[in-house]
């Protein structure tokens, strides 16, 4: 187990890890970033907790066991946003508002349909990045207790 | 769930879609006929047909006793091989499917439609006969229909595709009008009549049908009477407007069929397995109708039409009667039964109806179908009326012996009782066979309209008893007295047909299939073996034919200014050293060292390049690689945590070790090295002009509102790649789940 400065300092970097992660995906399209950069930093966030604080702690302390199951939400939500336009008689993955068009921005994140594939792809990312740590994490356990 | 409600659900879909496409049809038809994928000429176009409505009807009315019988057969089979109820569902679900998908065929109007529910049968007939997983002989069995019909499917779609290329049009409809009598037309009407061939079984792809017998007796049921099998006529009857331009298929047709029914009849004759009998005479019963399309002209296509729904009627009704007969008392081999006429009174007199239609003798509707078969063949001359002469007697003396050796006779075996609901459907369909033997008329109409879509006119099929001595007659006559002297000598007969069926066991088909199965299975294992006997084996596999195959490209193509060398100034020189660095790691990484130093070595080349991208100016790029390198890096150190420390210690020391590797792998590396870096110089030499993609994209960006071109590549311009991509990052988790977890996402 790590020393008590480590432990603190990597629970004290969750928040701004994930701000930074959030910011990469709000900005992504006006700024450097996008969904899947900002999940892999989210991911190594978690990831960071699992290596400091073990992964019983961290399992305990936050909601991550969601995070693989939002994974495939996330994909059947990128799936939707693929398919709506379908709908309207437009082809796959039309993205709305179309060009040309005005975009509501709130500060620099715009409204727009792309976004929210993006922000699929980031929580996608996320889960998929932390059940795979959870699942080697779990499969090196059992390997030490046997 | 309730063990009730997937067969009651499927029995409603089956009596109530009966139902609507009687209706519909009685109503004069109808028809959709939308746009599917118009850039490709795609049209979803369904028309319920005379030919469609016969086929559609048997499918859903087949299935009503099919499920019937099934409803009270699986249970009871499931039990006697262990497995739990709940498997039940996946049954009924594929039964499902399998109707749906023959009526689908039936009603399709499009060739590529036609396709993709003809493929759609064999997937889930192919599931259907493996339904007993444990069983080898069935999954081996499954995975023979599937090949046989699946890859001559494929003559199918080329036939189809040929159509196309010289019409334009994949519409049947538009087809017949526009085709004229051309070698196109011949090949790809001879090529798509293979498929229906094989799909119905015919001589030389018979060897499937009595291996599908190791299915379910209700699949096995519906497979051989409404289904897989009739399919394969149905796209004759269906394409018949095309074959019908060269009179070369249609004597070929003739050949098959009779040859199909010649070893179709002797085979029955000589089996002993109850379900094989049914299966051989299937395969002779279709042989027959091949041969009517084959004779052709009006009394053959009316004919072959009336023969597929007397067939269906009474075959369905045959193995039911199997199926029922093996649950009372066990056995399923004609030699252990006997004497169930008076234990089992309503399925002897149902099967007796049945049996009796199959083998055309009067009073049952099968009489009609032997009186328009040999009308057809008369027409064609003398010789035609000997071969159906011929086939007529082999069916009444099999069906006989079939019938015969079950119900009457000493009882050989003890018989328990036997649900009503599996004794119920083959009394029912008996009396079909009674009734439509004294007013055929019903059977007629429908046959009658099933022909004109194949002929493109209105066919009259007439079913009536002439009392008089005109030459059909005269054939009947002559068949029930020589099936009655074969079937005398049913001793004898049996003997010689079996030493025939030994023979095309040793000769036949099934022996080429087998041959090429293993030698396909014997390269593909060769070739594994040389791919993934380790990881570095793997790479090289793929490293090693790209970088040649690229290679040749070049050698191939054209140089000359393909390859620009640029300008150099002194403020690319941080460039040009993190490159170096980069290039140095990346060398060093072909030593072979410890698993963990090998990590680190390739994410510091990672590492290297995101300072190459940021240098560049990319700044998103290089974020994402550095992110990449690092969770990579992470993730690898956490599996090879999983990993005792002697297995990684000797899978080094024997890769240190082995003769060649030393070499081996530079080389390999070096090879598509040297590869890729030509590919990229002279991608990178032709930036601008039409060929720049990417300057396109970035052009694009602004109408996607964004200011970050790669976010606006990722999630819109090329968002379909990134579905597929994060698709695969989806399947990865659960890859490493089921690989560490057993499956479980926590």
């Amino acid at each position: 187990m790590s020393s008590v400065v480590t432990r603190v300092v990597a629970r004290m970097l969750l928040a701004p890890i994930l701000v930074v992660a959030i910011a990469i995906l709000v900005k992504g399209f006006t700024d450097v970033g996008d969904g899947f950069s900002a999940g892999v930093v989210a991911a190594l966030g978690i990831l960071l907790q699992y290596v400091t604080l073990g992964r019983e702690e961290v399992e305990r302390t936050l909601p991550v066991r969601l995070l693989p199951h939002a994974a495939f939400v996330a994909l059947l939500g990128a799936l939707a946003v693929a398919l709506v336009p379908l709908l309207r008689g437009d082809p796959i993955l039309t993205h709305y508002p179309p060009a040309g068009a005005e975009v509501t921005t709130v500060g620099k994140l715009e409204l727009m349909t792309a976004v929210a594939f993006d922000a699929a792809v980031f929580v996608l990312v996320l889960g998929a990045v932390v059940g795979i740590v959870h699942a080697v994490a779990r499969a090196y356990e059992e390997m030490e207790t046997t | 769930m309730r063990t009730w409600a997937p067969p009651a659900a499927l029995l409603a879909t089956a009596g109530a879609g009966f139902v609507a496409l009687l209706w519909l049809w009685l109503a004069g038809g109808g028809e959709i006929n939308v746009p599917w994928a118009p850039t490709l000429d795609l049209r979803l176009h369904l028309r319920l047909d005379g030919l469609a409505a016969m086929y559609a009807l048997m499918a859903t009315g087949v299935a009503v006793p099919v499920f019937l019988f099934a409803w009270r057969y699986l249970p009871h089979h499931l039990a006697e091989q262990g497995r739990s109820v709940r498997e039940q569902p996946r049954f009924y679900a594929l039964l499902g499917l399998f109707m749906v998908s023959m009526v689908g065929l039936a009603l399709a109007q499009d060739l590529i439609l036609l396709f993709l529910f003809w493929d759609l049968t064999a997937v889930a007939s192919y599931l259907l006969i493996a339904y007993d997983r444990d069983d080898p002989e069935a999954r081996r069995a499954a995975l023979m229909a599937l090949l046989v019909t699946a890859i001559t499917a494929v003559a199918l779609l080329i036939g189809t595709l040929l159509l196309y290329d010289r019409y334009g049009t994949f519409s049947l409809p538009e087809l017949f009008r526009v085709a004229e009598s051309s070698t196109t037309v011949t090949v790809a009407a001879a090529l798509i009549a293979l498929a229906a061939l094989a799909k119905s079984a015919q001589v030389p792809f018979h060897f499937w049908l009595g291996r599908a017998m190791a299915a379910p007796t209700p699949v096995s049921a519906y497979l051989h009477s409404a289904a897989m099998v009739a399919a394969g006529v149905l796209l004759i009857g269906r394409v018949y407007p095309l074959l019908e331009r060269s009179p070369v298929l249609l004597d070929a047709l003739v050949v098959a069929g009779f040859a199909s029914m010649l070893v179709g009849g002797v085979l029955a004759l000589s089996r002993d397995d109850l379900k094989q009998v049914l299966a051989y005479s299937t395969f002779s019963q279709y042989g027959y109708v091949v041969f009517l399309y084959g004779l052709g002209g009006e009394s053959g296509v009316g004919a072959a039409a009336f023969y597929v729904v007397t067939h269906a009627v009474a075959k369905c009704a045959l193995f039911l009667t199997a199926g029922a007969v093996t649950r009372a008392t066990g056995a399923q081999r004609l030699s252990e039964l006997g004497g169930l006429g008076r234990r089992m009174p309503v399925v002897a007199a149902g099967s007796l109806a049945c049996a009796a239609t199959v083998a055309s003798l009067p009073l049952t509707v099968g009489f009609f179908a032997d009186e328009l078969l040999f009308k057809a063949a008369l027409e064609r001359g003398w010789v035609f009326a000997a071969m159906a002469l011929l086939i007529a007697v082999l069916t009444l003396a099999y069906m006989a012996r079939f019938w015969t050796g079950l119900f009457l006779g000493a009882p050989r075996t003890e018989a328990g009782p036997v649900p009503a609901a599996m004794v119920a459907p083959v009394g029912a369909l008996g009396a079909i066979c009674l009734i439509a033997g004294l007013v055929p008329a019903p059977f007629a109409a429908i046959a009658q309209d099933a022909a004109t879509p194949s002929l493109l006119a209105a066919v009259p099929v007439e079913a009536r008893y002439y009392l008089d001595l005109r030459a059909e007659n005269l054939l009947a006559l002559a068949t029930f007295a020589l099936g009655a002297l074969v079937y005398a000598a049913h001793r004898a007969v049996p003997a010689a047909a079996a030493a025939v069926a030994r023979l095309g066991e040793r000769l036949g088909p099934e022996r080429a299939y087998t041959a090429g199965l293993a030698a396909l299975n014997g390269l593909s294992d060769r070739v594994h073996d040389l791919e993934v006997r380790d990881f570095r084996g793997r790479v090289t596999a793929i490293f090693l034919p790209s970088g040649v195959l690229f290679a040749l490209a070049f050698v191939l193509t054209p140089t000359l200014g393909a390859y620009a060398v640029g300008s150099f100034s002194l403020g690319d020189l941080p460039l040009v050293l993190m490159l170096g660095f980069a290039g140095a790691v990346a060398v060093a990484a072909t030593r072979p060292r410890g698993h963990l130093t090998m990590v680190l070595t390739l994410g510091t080349v990672g590492f290297a390049l995101a300072v190459v991208y940021a240098l560049l100016g990319a700044p998103n790029v290089a974020l994402v690689a550095v992110l990449v390198e690092t969770i990579v890096a992470l993730l690898f150190i956490g599996v090879l945590s999983l990993i005792p420390r002697e297995v990684l210690r000797s899978q080094m020391r024997a890769t240190r070790e082995r003769r060649g590797t030393r070499f081996r792998d530079p080389a390999v590396g070096l090879v598509a090295g040297a590869t890729v870096f030509v590919l990229v110089w002279g991608g990178l030499s032709r930036t601008g002009g039409e060929g720049d993609a990417a300057g396109r994209l970035t052009e694009l960006a602004p109408e996607a509102h964004a200011d970050n071109v790669v976010t606006a590549i990722l999630a819109d311009l090329r968002a379909l790649d990134t579905l597929g991509e994060i698709t695969v990052v989806a399947v990865a988790l659960l890859g490493v789940t089921k690989l560490l977890r057993r499956g479980r996402l926590w």
